[in-house]
């Protein structure tokens, strides 16, 4: 039980460096010139939606082809 | 008591007409009977400008008893825009309304909903540029700047509900007017900006491209999962769309699932034309002369137009850039369809190619970029939220 519970506690410690990493990067952003911010969200943004859409097309894609198969079968 | 007195008190309207106040009234009245003129005359989009039009005149009335505290206009506000409920309703409307099949059998017209978002960040960024030159109160204020300038930048998604949306969830309620009647008005004027743009930009022989159209329905299984797999993935990559990506979906499983037909038609029609009433005259109770007459609104209406036409272009060009790889050609007309003016944009875009081609059918795919271009604006929107929250250190 004792060893689980450090086993526990060892995997907690790099979550708590990712969420202070995190803040870190935060930091970081808050701290860039105006343009720069509004250039990283531009490219940032317009990537995000175009990632988003194409996980949908590969969505359809997939249930195109899943019909295709139940079709022939 | 002084007769005069009792007069004057009596009549405190009329004779606040006579000032400066009285003035600006008289340009808000004015502004309004243009908004109702072409929702009546013009039949642009009367569900919402007829409503905005006359909410900027009950809102300019000398001593605005429906903006008061209990005033009903500020009741609606706050019961309908402050905590973001209208957009939502109004999304599930929209929902029940949208037939994805179009999209599902031809899914590569969905990367048309993501390009034609380009001029929302286009004009975020020429935002930042110009809204501390022109408006140098705002100097200084980067929050305040990033803010208004991703309000300003969605009014090009041309989708009125994600655009209060996003006003309003960066708390900009001084601006939500002249935002949302950028939004309503340019969206309603979709067949009067996209045609030039689309013409500039293409040629007679690019317009008459025609293209192959698959009759068949998309299966009813697919049609039931869609909506279901996208409100999860646009949740989790982008969590601040859920609300509007998860109603929007929510309006169209009802519609698909095939066994609320009742709720369905409730939601394309009493809902959504409720909503609509409730929503634009609210709006238009934001439109008070002190908030509205003032440089910023001609900065946020120039802005919203650069937007919409930045999108029409956007759209455009990518299927242009597509057609330089792709054997089966694209009409580039259809790209412009991704915006999210639904269906109006798509109309617009088969009118557009029967003047060239009175034989060329291409309403189906403008339709599947239109619907995508509800997607895209949404999942635009939810992105800017993030990303300039971010930016702000994530106060927002």
């Amino acid at each position: 039980m004792m060893k689980w519970f450090m086993m526990l506690t060892e995997a907690v410690e790099p979550v708590s460096e990712v969420v202070e990493t995190a803040a870190a990067e935060t930091n970081a952003l808050v701290d860039l010139p105006l343009f720069t911010k509004g250039l990283l969200t531009t490219a940032m943004g317009l990537l995000g939606v175009f990632l988003v859409l194409t996980l949908f097309f590969v969505t359809i894609k997939l249930m195109q082809r899943i019909g295709a198969k139940k079709d022939e079968q | 008591m002084d007769i005069l007195a009792i007069l004057k008190e009596l009549f405190a309207g009329v004779i606040s007409m006579v000032s400066v106040d009285g003035l600006k009234t008289l340009a808000m009245f004015i502004i309004a009977g243009v908004l109702i003129y072409l929702a009546i005359k013009k039949d642009y989009e009367p569900a919402l400008l007829l409503p905005i039009g006359f909410g900027a005149i009950l809102a300019n009335l000398p001593d605005a008893v429906v903006l008061g505290e209990d005033g009903f206009l500020s009741v609606l506000f706050n019961a309908g825009i402050a905590n973001e409920l209208f957009p939502i309703l109004i999304f599930i409307g929209v929902g029940a309304m949208i037939d994805f099949s179009p999209l599902l059998k031809d899914p590569s017209m969905i990367f048309f909903g993501a390009a034609a978002q380009f001029g929302i960040f286009a004009t975020f960024l020429v935002s930042l540029v110009l809204i501390p030159i022109v408006l140098p109160a705002t100097a200084g204020d980067e929050s305040l700047i990033l803010r208004l300038a991703s309000a300003i930048g969605i009014i090009g998604a041309a989708d009125g509900p994600t655009t209060l949306y996003v006003a309003n969830h960066f708390n900009l309620k001084d601006y939500m007017a002249p935002i949302s009647v950028a939004a309503y008005s340019y969206m309603s004027l979709v067949p009067v900006i996209q045609p030039p743009v689309i013409k500039a930009l293409t040629t007679k022989k690019e317009r008459m491209i025609r293209m192959n159209y698959n009759e068949e329905r998309a299966s009813k299984l697919a049609l039931i999962l869609f909506p279901i797999i996208v409100t999860a993935i646009a949740g989790i990559i982008v969590p601040m769309s859920a609300p509007l990506v998860g109603s929007l979906m929510f309006g169209n499983l009802i519609r698909e699932c095939g066994v609320l037909e009742r709720l369905s038609k409730t939601a394309q029609n009493e809902l959504a034309n409720l909503v609509t009433i409730l929503l634009g005259i609210t709006i238009g109770g934001t439109m008070v002369a002190e908030n509205f007459l003032r440089l910023d609104t001609l900065l946020i209406m120039l802005l919203g137009l650069f937007a919409f036409v930045f999108d029409t272009a956007g759209g455009v060009l990518f299927a242009k850039l597509l057609n330089i790889f792709r054997k089966e050609k694209i009409n580039p007309m259809v790209g412009a369809a991704g915006i999210s003016a639904f269906p109006m944009s798509a109309r617009v875009i088969q009118k557009l190619a029967k003047e060239e081609d009175p034989y060329n059918f291409i309403l189906m795919q403008s339709i599947s970029a239109n619907v995508s271009g509800q997607l895209g604006s949404i999942v635009a929107g939810g992105m800017v939220i993030t990303l300039v929250s971010m930016m702000l250190g994530g106060i927002w």
